[in-house]
């Protein structure tokens, strides 16, 4: 929204302005939460329903912008894929290159959820099963890792340290690793049951 | 989606399928990786000395746009100079398989993974020769 007149911005902003955050990528989730509800509830239609036609319609893209803001920055991976964005930059350019340790890991994963896939008797493959299960713990502690990483690249983009230390091809090859281990821990869970929730 | 008649061709009965020892003579390994959708793929081609692709073989774990363009190139590559091969554009796999514009990083994917594997048999032969030299010395 406008901080002069109190009305809603036209959508052109960039995704942190729409919420009225500076361009850092260390982003506090509180604080976007807060923002988010805050500015949502001043910007909302139903307060400018008596209002001129173009001002509605300010208030519908400011409310919609502001939601496409919330979900983009709320999540770290795709802040990251939107920081690429904002830098010119395509997550698949010239960024193509598994970490061979990454690959093996893939391949030995899913060559078992493929054998998992053809056991026609699904009590027969309980060890396999079980076996896999020990994976998936492997592939989330990489994820963690991963996440970890990106956390650190982040502050660093903050502290202006972009150029030094090599940040954005940084960013992408660990943004990518996040993409491989995400659609390998999908397919696992594809596979096994649905974890059963307690409590 | 709707897929083409030559993809489903390829995903439900997909050529090549496998792999060679990564350390035999011959093979060079290309993995490569799709970050927008998390596909990996592995090409393996056997090159000759003369640099004509004798055989080839791939894994590739994802979308069925991602294993047809990988199982129709390693059709696309045998008895091809290794020169060939590396003139494959992307754009022939999106032609020949009827891909849609969502799947073209998939045809990507199969061409760099060509592009790598060859990249992987010159280093590994660059190598071997050396080894020779050092050897003779």
């Amino acid at each position: 929204m406008c901080a002069r007149c109190g009305g809603p911005l036209a959508p052109e902003l960039d995704l942190f302005a729409a919420l009225g955050l500076a361009r850092r990528l260390v982003v506090e989730p509180t604080e976007l939460e807060r923002r988010y509800h805050d500015l949502g509830r001043r910007i909302h239609p139903d307060r400018f329903a008596s209002s001129s036609a173009a001002v509605k319609e300010a208030s519908l893209q400011g409310t919609a912008l502001l939601t496409r803001a919330y979900r983009v920055l709320r999540d770290p991976m795709s802040r990251g894929l939107y920081w690429l964005e904002l830098h010119g930059e395509k997550l698949a350019d010239n960024n193509k290159q598994v970490p061979a340790e990454l690959a093996a890991l893939v391949f030995e994963v899913q060559e078992q959820l493929a054998e998992l896939r053809e056991a026609q008797d699904r009590s027969a493959s309980e060890p396999l099963a079980e076996a896999i299960r020990a994976w998936r713990a492997e592939v989330q502690a990489a994820m963690e890792q991963a996440r970890e990483e990106l956390g650190a690249n982040f502050a660093s983009w903050d502290e202006g340290r972009a150029e030094a230390a090599n940040l954005l091809p940084n960013l992408k090859a660990t943004l990518a690793k996040i993409a491989y281990l995400r659609t390998l821990l999908r397919d696992i869970d594809r596979e096994l049951e649905p974890p059963v929730l307690s409590g | 989606m709707a897929y083409s008649s030559k993809v489903l061709s390829h995903y439900t009965n997909p050529r090549n399928v496998g792999s060679f020892a990564k350390d035999e003579a011959g093979v060079g390994t290309g993995i490569v990786g799709a970050p927008e959708c998390g596909d990996v793929m592995k090409l393996q081609l056997k090159i000759r000395d003369d640099g004509v692709i004798e055989d080839a073989r791939f894994k590739t774990f994802g979308c069925g746009s991602a294993i047809a363009s990988s199982s129709y190139v390693t059709e696309l590559v045998k008895g091809k100079k290794i020169e060939e091969a590396l003139a494959i554009k992307n754009s022939l796999i999106v032609q020949e398989l009827s891909l849609p514009p969502v799947k073209i990083h998939c045809s990507v994917l199969a061409e760099d993974a060509i592009k790598a594997a060859i990249a992987d048999w010159q280093k590994r032969k660059g190598e071997k020769s050396a080894d020779k030299k050092e050897q003779a010395a």
